[in-house]
Protein backbone atom coordinates (compact mmCIF):
# COMPACT_ATOMS: atom_id res chain seq x y z
CA UNK A 1 0.00 0.00 0.00
CA UNK A 2 1.34 3.42 -0.85
CA UNK A 3 -0.21 6.83 -0.31
CA UNK A 4 1.09 9.62 -2.46
CA UNK A 5 0.99 12.68 -0.22
CA UNK A 6 2.01 15.03 -3.04
CA UNK A 7 -1.42 14.86 -4.61
CA UNK A 8 -3.12 15.60 -1.31
CA UNK A 9 -1.03 18.58 -0.33
CA UNK A 10 -1.16 20.16 -3.75
CA UNK A 11 -4.91 20.13 -3.96
CA UNK A 12 -5.88 20.82 -0.38
CA UNK A 13 -5.29 24.55 -0.66
CA UNK A 14 -7.16 24.87 -3.96
CA UNK A 15 -10.07 22.91 -2.56
CA UNK A 16 -10.72 25.48 0.11
CA UNK A 17 -13.24 27.51 -1.87
CA UNK A 18 -15.39 24.55 -2.86
CA UNK A 19 -18.86 24.25 -1.43
CA UNK A 20 -18.49 20.67 -0.36
CA UNK A 21 -15.06 19.32 0.32
CA UNK A 22 -14.44 16.09 -1.39
CA UNK A 23 -11.50 14.10 -2.59
CA UNK A 24 -10.95 11.35 -5.12
CA UNK A 25 -9.98 7.97 -3.70
CA UNK A 26 -8.37 5.96 -6.48
CA UNK A 27 -6.00 3.18 -7.45
CA UNK A 28 -5.82 4.55 -10.99
CA UNK A 29 -2.58 6.36 -11.82
CA UNK A 30 -4.22 8.12 -14.78
CA UNK A 31 -6.80 9.71 -12.46
CA UNK A 32 -4.06 10.79 -10.08
CA UNK A 33 -2.04 12.21 -12.97
CA UNK A 34 -4.84 14.07 -14.72
CA UNK A 35 -7.02 15.30 -11.86
CA UNK A 36 -4.57 16.09 -9.09
CA UNK A 37 -3.76 19.53 -10.46
CA UNK A 38 -7.25 20.83 -9.67
CA UNK A 39 -8.53 18.29 -7.18
CA UNK A 40 -7.53 16.52 -4.06
CA UNK A 41 -6.57 12.96 -4.95
CA UNK A 42 -5.71 10.11 -2.59
CA UNK A 43 -3.92 7.50 -4.66
CA UNK A 44 -3.41 4.06 -3.15
CA UNK A 45 -1.85 1.03 -4.78
CA UNK A 46 -4.66 -1.36 -3.93
CA UNK A 47 -6.71 -3.92 -5.81
CA UNK A 48 -10.23 -3.13 -7.00
CA UNK A 49 -11.76 -4.91 -4.02
CA UNK A 50 -9.29 -3.37 -1.57
CA UNK A 51 -10.07 0.15 -2.76
CA UNK A 52 -13.77 -0.52 -2.15
CA UNK A 53 -12.92 -1.78 1.35
CA UNK A 54 -10.80 1.31 1.93
CA UNK A 55 -13.80 3.45 0.94
CA UNK A 56 -15.95 1.44 3.37
CA UNK A 57 -13.50 2.15 6.21
CA UNK A 58 -13.62 5.84 5.40
CA UNK A 59 -17.44 5.82 5.43
CA UNK A 60 -17.34 4.08 8.81
CA UNK A 61 -14.97 6.75 10.06
CA UNK A 62 -17.52 9.49 9.29
CA UNK A 63 -16.98 10.46 5.66
CA UNK A 64 -19.53 10.33 2.82
CA UNK A 65 -19.59 8.28 -0.34
CA UNK A 66 -20.55 10.59 -3.22
CA UNK A 67 -20.38 8.25 -6.24
CA UNK A 68 -21.74 4.84 -7.08
CA UNK A 69 -19.13 2.14 -6.42
CA UNK A 70 -20.35 0.02 -9.35
CA UNK A 71 -20.02 2.78 -11.94
CA UNK A 72 -19.30 1.55 -15.43
CA UNK A 73 -20.14 -1.65 -17.20
CA UNK A 74 -16.60 -2.95 -16.97
CA UNK A 75 -17.25 -5.29 -14.09
CA UNK A 76 -15.52 -5.60 -10.74
CA UNK A 77 -12.30 -7.59 -11.18
CA UNK A 78 -12.54 -7.28 -14.97
CA UNK A 79 -10.95 -3.88 -14.61
CA UNK A 80 -8.28 -3.44 -11.94
CA UNK A 81 -9.13 0.27 -11.53
CA UNK A 82 -11.70 2.08 -9.42
CA UNK A 83 -12.07 5.70 -8.41
CA UNK A 84 -14.61 7.10 -5.95
CA UNK A 85 -15.50 10.55 -4.66
CA UNK A 86 -15.46 10.80 -0.88
CA UNK A 87 -17.00 13.77 0.91
CA UNK A 88 -15.35 15.04 4.04
CA UNK A 89 -18.65 16.15 5.58
CA UNK A 90 -20.36 13.68 7.89
CA UNK A 91 -23.33 11.97 6.23
CA UNK A 92 -26.83 11.95 7.71
CA UNK A 93 -27.98 8.66 9.24
CA UNK A 94 -30.08 7.99 6.16
CA UNK A 95 -27.17 8.73 3.79
CA UNK A 96 -24.89 6.56 5.87
CA UNK A 97 -27.24 3.59 5.69
CA UNK A 98 -27.76 4.08 1.94
CA UNK A 99 -24.08 4.37 1.05
CA UNK A 100 -22.99 1.55 3.34
CA UNK A 101 -25.44 -0.71 1.57
CA UNK A 102 -24.07 0.41 -1.80
CA UNK A 103 -20.47 -0.27 -0.83
CA UNK A 104 -21.26 -3.63 0.81
CA UNK A 105 -23.17 -4.76 -2.27
CA UNK A 106 -20.30 -3.66 -4.49
CA UNK A 107 -17.77 -5.58 -2.40
CA UNK A 108 -20.00 -8.66 -2.52
CA UNK A 109 -20.27 -8.33 -6.32
CA UNK A 110 -16.50 -8.61 -6.72
CA UNK A 111 -16.71 -12.39 -6.46
CA UNK A 112 -19.23 -12.61 -9.30
CA UNK A 113 -16.87 -11.69 -12.08
CA UNK A 114 -13.67 -13.26 -13.31
CA UNK A 115 -10.38 -11.46 -12.93
CA UNK A 116 -8.48 -10.42 -16.03
CA UNK A 117 -4.92 -9.55 -16.86
CA UNK A 118 -3.64 -6.06 -17.31
CA UNK A 119 -2.82 -6.20 -21.01
CA UNK A 120 -5.10 -3.25 -21.65
CA UNK A 121 -4.28 -1.37 -18.46
CA UNK A 122 -4.21 2.00 -20.22
CA UNK A 123 -7.68 1.46 -21.67
CA UNK A 124 -9.11 0.33 -18.33
CA UNK A 125 -7.54 3.41 -16.72
CA UNK A 126 -9.08 5.62 -19.40
CA UNK A 127 -12.61 4.28 -18.87
CA UNK A 128 -12.32 4.63 -15.09
CA UNK A 129 -10.99 8.17 -15.62
CA UNK A 130 -13.96 9.19 -17.82
CA UNK A 131 -16.42 7.70 -15.31
CA UNK A 132 -15.01 9.59 -12.34
CA UNK A 133 -14.52 12.74 -14.40
CA UNK A 134 -18.25 12.79 -15.12
CA UNK A 135 -18.86 12.72 -11.36
CA UNK A 136 -16.23 15.39 -10.69
CA UNK A 137 -17.94 17.66 -13.21
CA UNK A 138 -21.24 17.17 -11.39
CA UNK A 139 -19.63 17.67 -7.98
CA UNK A 140 -17.94 20.89 -9.05
CA UNK A 141 -21.29 22.33 -10.23
CA UNK A 142 -22.83 22.20 -6.76
CA UNK A 143 -23.20 20.10 -3.69
CA UNK B 1 -48.49 14.25 -32.51
CA UNK B 2 -49.01 11.92 -35.48
CA UNK B 3 -46.29 10.00 -37.29
CA UNK B 4 -46.83 7.81 -40.31
CA UNK B 5 -44.14 5.13 -40.53
CA UNK B 6 -43.62 3.66 -44.00
CA UNK B 7 -41.87 0.29 -43.98
CA UNK B 8 -39.81 -0.69 -46.99
CA UNK B 9 -38.70 -4.30 -46.81
CA UNK B 10 -35.13 -5.03 -47.87
CA UNK B 11 -34.51 -8.67 -48.87
CA UNK B 12 -30.92 -8.36 -50.11
CA UNK B 13 -27.92 -6.02 -50.06
CA UNK B 14 -25.36 -5.96 -52.88
CA UNK B 15 -22.38 -3.77 -53.63
CA UNK B 16 -22.84 -2.05 -57.00
CA UNK B 17 -21.53 0.86 -59.06
CA UNK B 18 -24.62 2.92 -58.33
CA UNK B 19 -26.54 3.20 -55.06
CA UNK B 20 -30.29 2.55 -55.35
CA UNK B 21 -33.12 0.43 -53.99
CA UNK B 22 -35.01 -1.66 -56.55
CA UNK B 23 -37.45 -4.51 -55.94
CA UNK B 24 -36.47 -4.77 -52.31
CA UNK B 25 -32.75 -4.99 -53.06
CA UNK B 26 -30.37 -2.38 -51.70
CA UNK B 27 -27.59 -1.79 -54.23
CA UNK B 28 -24.91 0.32 -52.63
CA UNK B 29 -21.73 1.85 -53.97
CA UNK B 30 -18.81 1.04 -51.70
CA UNK B 31 -16.95 4.09 -53.03
CA UNK B 32 -19.85 6.38 -52.18
CA UNK B 33 -20.07 4.90 -48.67
CA UNK B 34 -16.34 5.38 -48.15
CA UNK B 35 -16.61 9.00 -49.21
CA UNK B 36 -19.41 9.54 -46.67
CA UNK B 37 -17.26 8.12 -43.87
CA UNK B 38 -13.96 9.69 -44.84
CA UNK B 39 -15.33 13.23 -45.03
CA UNK B 40 -14.24 13.22 -41.38
CA UNK B 41 -10.50 13.79 -41.42
CA UNK B 42 -10.15 11.95 -38.10
CA UNK B 43 -10.79 8.68 -39.93
CA UNK B 44 -7.93 7.30 -42.00
CA UNK B 45 -9.60 4.38 -43.73
CA UNK B 46 -12.80 2.38 -43.77
CA UNK B 47 -13.94 -0.97 -45.10
CA UNK B 48 -17.46 -2.23 -45.72
CA UNK B 49 -18.79 -5.75 -45.71
CA UNK B 50 -22.20 -7.39 -45.91
CA UNK B 51 -23.32 -10.08 -43.45
CA UNK B 52 -26.52 -11.99 -44.15
CA UNK B 53 -28.65 -14.17 -41.87
CA UNK B 54 -27.47 -17.79 -41.91
CA UNK B 55 -23.95 -17.01 -43.15
CA UNK B 56 -20.98 -18.33 -41.19
CA UNK B 57 -19.96 -14.82 -40.13
CA UNK B 58 -19.07 -13.30 -36.75
CA UNK B 59 -19.08 -9.49 -36.38
CA UNK B 60 -17.01 -8.16 -33.46
CA UNK B 61 -16.40 -5.83 -31.68
CA UNK B 62 -19.74 -4.21 -32.46
CA UNK B 63 -20.15 -0.58 -31.51
CA UNK B 64 -23.61 0.41 -32.74
CA UNK B 65 -26.47 -0.88 -34.87
CA UNK B 66 -28.60 1.61 -36.78
CA UNK B 67 -31.71 1.30 -38.95
CA UNK B 68 -31.62 3.53 -42.06
CA UNK B 69 -34.59 5.91 -42.15
CA UNK B 70 -35.57 9.02 -44.07
CA UNK B 71 -37.91 11.86 -43.14
CA UNK B 72 -40.15 12.47 -46.12
CA UNK B 73 -42.73 14.85 -44.59
CA UNK B 74 -42.82 16.98 -41.48
CA UNK B 75 -40.36 18.88 -39.36
CA UNK B 76 -36.69 18.05 -39.03
CA UNK B 77 -34.59 15.18 -40.27
CA UNK B 78 -33.00 11.98 -38.99
CA UNK B 79 -30.86 12.22 -35.82
CA UNK B 80 -31.76 15.84 -34.94
CA UNK B 81 -28.99 17.75 -33.23
CA UNK B 82 -26.49 15.13 -34.40
CA UNK B 83 -26.82 14.85 -38.19
CA UNK B 84 -29.93 16.92 -39.03
CA UNK B 85 -30.33 20.42 -37.61
CA UNK B 86 -32.07 20.72 -34.27
CA UNK B 87 -35.82 20.63 -34.76
CA UNK B 88 -38.59 18.75 -32.99
CA UNK B 89 -39.15 15.49 -34.84
CA UNK B 90 -41.77 12.77 -34.49
CA UNK B 91 -44.56 14.04 -36.73
CA UNK B 92 -45.26 13.75 -40.44
CA UNK B 93 -43.98 10.83 -42.46
CA UNK B 94 -40.85 8.69 -42.08
CA UNK B 95 -39.72 5.69 -44.12
CA UNK B 96 -37.66 2.89 -42.55
CA UNK B 97 -35.67 0.19 -44.33
CA UNK B 98 -36.85 -2.93 -42.53
CA UNK B 99 -34.85 -6.14 -42.42
CA UNK B 100 -31.46 -4.43 -42.59
CA UNK B 101 -29.08 -2.48 -40.39
CA UNK B 102 -25.89 -0.50 -40.51
CA UNK B 103 -23.46 -2.02 -38.00
CA UNK B 104 -20.37 -0.12 -36.86
CA UNK B 105 -17.52 -2.30 -35.64
CA UNK B 106 -13.88 -1.95 -34.70
CA UNK B 107 -11.66 -1.40 -31.71
CA UNK B 108 -12.05 1.77 -29.68
CA UNK B 109 -10.48 0.32 -26.54
CA UNK B 110 -8.78 -3.03 -26.09
CA UNK B 111 -11.44 -4.78 -24.05
CA UNK B 112 -14.38 -3.73 -26.15
CA UNK B 113 -17.20 -6.04 -27.17
CA UNK B 114 -19.87 -7.27 -28.46
CA UNK B 115 -20.56 -10.11 -30.83
CA UNK B 116 -23.15 -10.66 -33.56
CA UNK B 117 -23.09 -14.22 -34.97
CA UNK B 118 -25.10 -14.66 -38.16
CA UNK B 119 -25.48 -18.42 -37.62
CA UNK B 120 -25.14 -21.09 -34.93
CA UNK B 121 -26.04 -20.89 -31.25
CA UNK B 122 -24.83 -17.28 -30.96
CA UNK B 123 -27.35 -16.21 -33.58
CA UNK B 124 -30.11 -17.48 -31.31
CA UNK B 125 -29.21 -14.82 -28.73
CA UNK B 126 -28.91 -11.65 -30.82
CA UNK B 127 -31.79 -10.04 -32.71
CA UNK B 128 -29.25 -8.67 -35.20
CA UNK B 129 -28.55 -12.14 -36.61
CA UNK B 130 -31.88 -11.70 -38.39
CA UNK B 131 -31.04 -8.47 -40.21
CA UNK B 132 -29.02 -7.99 -43.39
CA UNK B 133 -26.07 -6.10 -41.98
CA UNK B 134 -24.02 -3.50 -43.80
CA UNK B 135 -20.94 -3.51 -41.60
CA UNK B 136 -18.51 -0.60 -41.36
CA UNK B 137 -15.03 -0.87 -39.83
CA UNK B 138 -13.25 2.50 -39.66
CA UNK B 139 -9.64 3.12 -38.64
CA UNK B 140 -8.52 6.38 -37.00
CA UNK B 141 -5.65 8.59 -38.06
CA UNK B 142 -2.54 8.03 -36.01
CA UNK B 143 -2.52 9.53 -32.54
CA UNK B 144 -6.29 10.13 -32.36
CA UNK B 145 -7.53 9.95 -28.77
CA UNK B 146 -10.15 7.29 -27.99
CA UNK B 147 -12.78 9.92 -27.17
CA UNK B 148 -12.41 11.50 -30.59
CA UNK B 149 -12.26 8.12 -32.31
CA UNK B 150 -15.44 6.97 -30.57
CA UNK B 151 -17.25 10.16 -31.62
CA UNK B 152 -15.94 9.93 -35.20
CA UNK B 153 -17.16 6.34 -35.60
CA UNK B 154 -20.48 7.20 -33.97
CA UNK B 155 -21.11 10.12 -36.35
CA UNK B 156 -19.88 8.14 -39.38
CA UNK B 157 -22.37 5.36 -38.64
CA UNK B 158 -25.22 7.88 -38.57
CA UNK B 159 -24.04 9.50 -41.81
CA UNK B 160 -23.97 6.10 -43.52
CA UNK B 161 -27.46 5.27 -42.21
CA UNK B 162 -28.76 8.63 -43.47
CA UNK B 163 -27.09 8.09 -46.87
CA UNK B 164 -28.74 4.67 -47.21
CA UNK B 165 -32.08 5.93 -45.87
CA UNK B 166 -32.16 8.74 -48.43
CA UNK B 167 -32.24 6.11 -51.20
CA UNK B 168 -35.81 5.33 -50.09
CA UNK B 169 -37.13 8.90 -50.27
CA UNK B 170 -39.06 8.47 -53.53
CA UNK B 171 -40.19 4.87 -52.93
CA UNK B 172 -43.66 3.64 -52.03
CA UNK B 173 -43.69 1.81 -48.68
CA UNK B 174 -44.69 -1.86 -48.53
CA UNK B 175 -46.59 -1.18 -45.30
CA UNK B 176 -47.72 1.91 -43.42
CA UNK B 177 -48.29 2.18 -39.65
CA UNK B 178 -49.68 5.25 -37.91
CA UNK B 179 -48.66 6.28 -34.39
CA UNK B 180 -50.55 9.09 -32.72
CA UNK B 181 -50.62 10.52 -29.22
CA UNK B 182 -53.16 13.20 -28.29
CA UNK B 183 -52.34 16.20 -26.13
CA UNK B 184 -52.98 15.83 -22.39
CA UNK B 185 -56.42 17.48 -22.54
CA UNK B 186 -57.45 15.62 -25.69
CA UNK B 187 -56.34 12.34 -24.12
CA UNK B 188 -58.48 12.96 -21.04
CA UNK B 189 -61.54 13.64 -23.20
CA UNK B 190 -60.92 10.73 -25.58
CA UNK B 191 -60.16 8.08 -22.98
CA UNK B 192 -61.73 9.21 -19.68
CA UNK B 193 -62.00 5.65 -18.36
CA UNK B 194 -58.63 4.28 -19.42
CA UNK B 195 -55.61 4.21 -17.11
CA UNK B 196 -53.02 6.88 -17.90
CA UNK B 197 -49.73 5.11 -18.57
CA UNK B 198 -46.27 6.43 -19.47
CA UNK B 199 -42.96 4.85 -20.34
CA UNK B 200 -39.98 5.83 -18.19
CA UNK B 201 -36.81 5.10 -20.14
CA UNK B 202 -33.51 5.20 -18.27
CA UNK B 203 -30.51 6.13 -20.43
CA UNK B 204 -26.86 5.14 -19.94
CA UNK B 205 -24.91 8.26 -18.96
CA UNK B 206 -21.60 7.53 -17.25
CA UNK B 207 -18.63 8.24 -19.52
CA UNK B 208 -16.72 7.02 -22.57
CA UNK B 209 -18.51 4.05 -24.17
CA UNK B 210 -21.27 4.51 -21.56
CA UNK B 211 -23.12 7.52 -23.02
CA UNK B 212 -26.39 8.38 -24.77
CA UNK B 213 -27.40 11.55 -26.58
CA UNK B 214 -30.83 13.21 -26.76
CA UNK B 215 -31.21 15.71 -29.62
CA UNK B 216 -27.41 15.90 -29.51
CA UNK B 217 -27.26 16.59 -25.75
CA UNK B 218 -25.17 14.31 -23.54
CA UNK B 219 -27.77 12.53 -21.39
CA UNK B 220 -25.57 13.08 -18.30
CA UNK B 221 -26.51 16.74 -18.52
CA UNK B 222 -30.26 16.43 -18.90
CA UNK B 223 -32.93 16.73 -16.28
CA UNK B 224 -35.68 14.14 -16.70
CA UNK B 225 -38.09 15.32 -19.34
CA UNK B 226 -40.98 14.18 -21.50
CA UNK B 227 -41.02 13.19 -25.16
CA UNK B 228 -43.65 12.22 -27.61
CA UNK B 229 -42.84 8.55 -28.14
CA UNK B 230 -42.71 9.11 -31.90
CA UNK B 231 -39.70 11.44 -31.49
CA UNK B 232 -37.45 8.46 -30.85
CA UNK B 233 -38.59 6.89 -34.14
CA UNK B 234 -36.88 9.79 -35.96
CA UNK B 235 -33.61 9.33 -34.07
CA UNK B 236 -34.08 11.77 -31.17
CA UNK B 237 -32.12 9.37 -28.93
CA UNK B 238 -28.86 7.83 -30.16
CA UNK B 239 -26.42 5.43 -28.58
CA UNK B 240 -22.83 6.16 -27.58
CA UNK B 241 -22.42 3.00 -25.53
CA UNK B 242 -21.62 -0.65 -26.13
CA UNK B 243 -20.21 -2.25 -22.93
CA UNK B 244 -21.63 -4.65 -21.74
CA UNK B 245 -23.18 -5.40 -25.11
CA UNK B 246 -25.99 -7.62 -23.86
CA UNK B 247 -28.01 -4.94 -22.09
CA UNK B 248 -27.12 -1.74 -23.90
CA UNK B 249 -29.46 -0.11 -26.36
CA UNK B 250 -27.96 0.35 -29.80
CA UNK B 251 -29.54 3.21 -31.76
CA UNK B 252 -31.64 0.59 -33.61
CA UNK B 253 -33.39 -0.26 -30.31
CA UNK B 254 -34.23 3.40 -29.65
CA UNK B 255 -35.69 3.64 -33.17
CA UNK B 256 -37.68 0.40 -32.67
CA UNK B 257 -38.28 0.40 -28.91
CA UNK B 258 -40.65 -2.53 -28.19
CA UNK B 259 -42.03 -0.87 -25.03
CA UNK B 260 -43.15 2.08 -27.15
CA UNK B 261 -44.46 -0.27 -29.85
CA UNK B 262 -46.47 -2.37 -27.36
CA UNK B 263 -47.86 0.65 -25.52
CA UNK B 264 -49.02 2.09 -28.84
CA UNK B 265 -50.66 -1.27 -29.63
CA UNK B 266 -52.75 -0.92 -26.43
CA UNK B 267 -53.27 2.85 -26.75
CA UNK B 268 -56.97 3.71 -26.76
CA UNK B 269 -57.90 0.09 -26.03
CA UNK B 270 -56.72 -0.87 -22.56
CA UNK B 271 -54.73 2.25 -21.66
CA UNK B 272 -53.99 5.85 -22.58
CA UNK B 273 -50.31 6.07 -23.58
CA UNK B 274 -49.60 9.57 -22.29
CA UNK B 275 -45.91 10.09 -23.07
CA UNK B 276 -42.35 8.89 -22.76
CA UNK B 277 -40.27 10.15 -19.83
CA UNK B 278 -36.50 9.98 -20.13
CA UNK B 279 -34.02 10.05 -17.29
CA UNK B 280 -30.33 9.24 -16.82
CA UNK B 281 -28.01 6.92 -14.87
CA UNK B 282 -25.18 9.12 -13.64
CA UNK B 283 -22.24 8.14 -11.44
CA UNK B 284 -22.65 10.98 -8.92
CA UNK B 285 -25.12 10.03 -6.19
CA UNK B 286 -26.62 13.53 -5.92
CA UNK B 287 -27.43 13.34 -9.64
CA UNK B 288 -29.27 10.07 -9.01
CA UNK B 289 -31.23 11.70 -6.21
CA UNK B 290 -32.16 14.69 -8.38
CA UNK B 291 -33.11 12.65 -11.43
CA UNK B 292 -35.24 10.14 -9.52
CA UNK B 293 -36.95 13.00 -7.63
CA UNK B 294 -37.76 14.69 -10.93
CA UNK B 295 -38.95 11.50 -12.60
CA UNK B 296 -41.37 10.82 -9.75
CA UNK B 297 -42.47 14.47 -9.74
CA UNK B 298 -43.25 14.37 -13.48
CA UNK B 299 -45.26 11.14 -13.02
CA UNK B 300 -47.29 12.84 -10.30
CA UNK B 301 -47.80 16.06 -12.28
CA UNK B 302 -49.09 14.05 -15.24
CA UNK B 303 -51.61 12.25 -12.99
CA UNK B 304 -50.37 8.90 -14.22
CA UNK B 305 -51.87 5.65 -13.03
CA UNK B 306 -48.92 3.51 -14.05
CA UNK B 307 -45.52 3.47 -15.71
CA UNK B 308 -43.25 0.93 -17.29
CA UNK B 309 -39.61 1.62 -16.36
CA UNK B 310 -36.79 0.19 -18.47
CA UNK B 311 -33.20 0.14 -17.27
CA UNK B 312 -30.07 0.25 -19.44
CA UNK B 313 -27.09 -1.65 -18.04
CA UNK B 314 -26.55 -3.04 -14.55
CA UNK B 315 -24.79 -2.31 -11.26
CA UNK B 316 -24.77 1.47 -10.99
CA UNK B 317 -28.13 1.74 -12.86
CA UNK B 318 -29.70 -0.85 -10.52
CA UNK B 319 -29.63 1.91 -7.91
CA UNK B 320 -31.34 4.40 -10.27
CA UNK B 321 -33.91 1.74 -11.17
CA UNK B 322 -34.87 1.09 -7.57
CA UNK B 323 -34.82 4.79 -6.64
CA UNK B 324 -37.15 5.52 -9.56
CA UNK B 325 -39.41 2.61 -8.63
CA UNK B 326 -39.65 3.54 -4.94
CA UNK B 327 -40.25 7.23 -5.52
CA UNK B 328 -42.79 6.76 -8.33
CA UNK B 329 -44.71 4.19 -6.26
CA UNK B 330 -44.62 6.59 -3.30
CA UNK B 331 -46.50 9.10 -5.49
CA UNK B 332 -49.29 6.53 -5.91
CA UNK B 333 -48.27 5.50 -9.42
CA UNK B 334 -47.91 1.77 -10.13
CA UNK B 335 -44.67 0.58 -11.67
CA UNK B 336 -43.52 -2.37 -13.72
CA UNK B 337 -39.73 -2.45 -14.05
CA UNK B 338 -37.70 -4.16 -16.77
CA UNK B 339 -34.16 -5.24 -15.94
CA UNK B 340 -31.77 -8.13 -16.53
CA UNK B 341 -29.76 -10.20 -14.08
CA UNK B 342 -26.13 -10.77 -13.13
CA UNK B 343 -26.79 -13.83 -11.04
CA UNK B 344 -23.39 -15.50 -11.51
CA UNK B 345 -22.52 -18.35 -13.86
CA UNK B 346 -24.56 -20.76 -11.74
CA UNK B 347 -27.46 -18.32 -11.43
CA UNK B 348 -27.35 -18.49 -7.64
CA UNK B 349 -26.07 -15.00 -6.78
CA UNK B 350 -28.11 -11.90 -6.02
CA UNK B 351 -29.47 -10.76 -9.40
CA UNK B 352 -29.51 -7.01 -8.85
CA UNK B 353 -27.24 -4.69 -6.90
CA UNK B 354 -30.29 -3.11 -5.27
CA UNK B 355 -33.83 -4.12 -4.35
CA UNK B 356 -36.97 -2.86 -2.60
CA UNK B 357 -40.42 -4.16 -1.72
CA UNK B 358 -41.92 -1.51 -4.03
CA UNK B 359 -40.36 -3.42 -6.94
CA UNK B 360 -43.07 -6.06 -6.89
CA UNK B 361 -43.65 -6.24 -10.66
CA UNK B 362 -40.40 -7.09 -12.43
CA UNK B 363 -39.69 -8.32 -15.93
CA UNK B 364 -36.24 -9.81 -16.60
CA UNK B 365 -34.24 -10.06 -19.81
CA UNK B 366 -32.29 -13.07 -18.51
CA UNK B 367 -29.02 -13.88 -16.72
CA UNK B 368 -26.12 -12.12 -18.44
CA UNK B 369 -23.60 -14.39 -16.66
CA UNK B 370 -24.95 -17.51 -18.37
CA UNK B 371 -22.17 -19.31 -20.26
CA UNK B 372 -22.51 -20.22 -23.93
CA UNK B 373 -20.09 -21.84 -26.39
CA UNK B 374 -19.89 -20.12 -29.75
CA UNK B 375 -18.35 -22.39 -32.42
CA UNK B 376 -15.69 -21.13 -34.81
CA UNK B 377 -17.26 -19.41 -37.82
CA UNK B 378 -15.70 -19.15 -41.29
CA UNK B 379 -15.38 -15.40 -41.42
CA UNK B 380 -14.81 -12.61 -38.91
CA UNK B 381 -15.72 -9.01 -39.72
CA UNK B 382 -13.76 -6.76 -37.39
CA UNK B 383 -11.24 -8.67 -35.30
CA UNK B 384 -10.99 -11.42 -32.70
CA UNK B 385 -7.78 -9.83 -31.34
CA UNK B 386 -9.63 -8.41 -28.36
CA UNK B 387 -12.13 -11.15 -27.73
CA UNK B 388 -10.36 -12.35 -24.59
CA UNK B 389 -10.83 -8.89 -23.16
CA UNK B 390 -14.47 -8.25 -23.79
CA UNK B 391 -16.81 -8.15 -20.81
CA UNK B 392 -17.98 -11.62 -19.96
CA UNK B 393 -14.90 -13.19 -21.51
CA UNK B 394 -11.78 -14.50 -19.81
CA UNK B 395 -8.21 -15.44 -20.72
CA UNK B 396 -9.41 -18.86 -21.91
CA UNK B 397 -12.30 -17.49 -23.95
CA UNK B 398 -10.70 -18.21 -27.33
CA UNK B 399 -10.22 -21.98 -27.29
CA UNK B 400 -7.69 -23.94 -29.41
CA UNK B 401 -10.38 -25.12 -31.83
CA UNK B 402 -11.40 -21.52 -32.50
CA UNK B 403 -14.62 -21.68 -30.51
CA UNK B 404 -15.42 -19.11 -27.84
CA UNK B 405 -16.53 -19.76 -24.27
CA UNK B 406 -18.31 -16.61 -23.20
CA UNK B 407 -21.02 -15.24 -21.00
CA UNK B 408 -24.16 -13.82 -22.63
CA UNK B 409 -22.82 -10.38 -21.74
CA UNK B 410 -20.69 -10.28 -24.87
CA UNK B 411 -23.55 -10.83 -27.30
CA UNK B 412 -25.11 -7.66 -28.63
CA UNK B 413 -28.67 -7.36 -27.34
CA UNK B 414 -28.79 -10.80 -25.64
CA UNK B 415 -30.50 -9.59 -22.42
CA UNK B 416 -31.83 -6.25 -23.65
CA UNK B 417 -33.90 -4.44 -21.05
CA UNK B 418 -36.49 -2.97 -23.42
CA UNK B 419 -37.48 -6.48 -24.49
CA UNK B 420 -35.69 -6.18 -27.84
CA UNK B 421 -34.19 -9.66 -27.50
CA UNK B 422 -34.63 -13.31 -28.41
CA UNK B 423 -34.73 -14.87 -24.93
CA UNK B 424 -38.17 -15.73 -23.66
CA UNK B 425 -39.80 -17.69 -20.87
CA UNK B 426 -42.72 -18.61 -23.04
Amino acid sequence: MCIVPFFITLAQERNGAMREKYYILTNNPMVAGKLSEDHKVVFMELSFEEILKEARSRIHSGQSLLTHPLSGSVKPNETPYKSLLIGEAKPTTEELAFTLELIETAIAACGKFRAKGDKYAQDFQLIDYTLIKSAVESADMGI
Amino acid sequence: MRLEMGHIYIRDIQFAAESKIADGVLYVSEEALKAVVLEDEKLKSVSFDIAKPGESVRITPVKDVIEPRVKVEGRGGQFPGVIAKVDTVGEGKTYALKGMAVVTAGKIVGFQEGIIDMTGPGADYTPFSQTLNLVMVAEPVEGLKQHDYEAAVRFAGFRVAVYVGELARELTPDEVKVYETPTMMEGLKLYPDLPRVAYVQMLQSQGLLHDTYVYGVDAKKILPTILNPTETMDGAIVSGNCVSACDKNPTYVHQNNPVVEDLFAQHGKTLNFVCQIITNENVYLADKMRSSDWTAKICKMLDLDGVIVSQEGFGNPDTDLIMNCKKIEAEGVKTVIITDEYAGRDGKSQSLADADVAANAVVTGGNANEVVILPKLDKVIGTLDYVNKIAGASEDTLRPDGSLEVELQVITGATNETGFLKLSAR
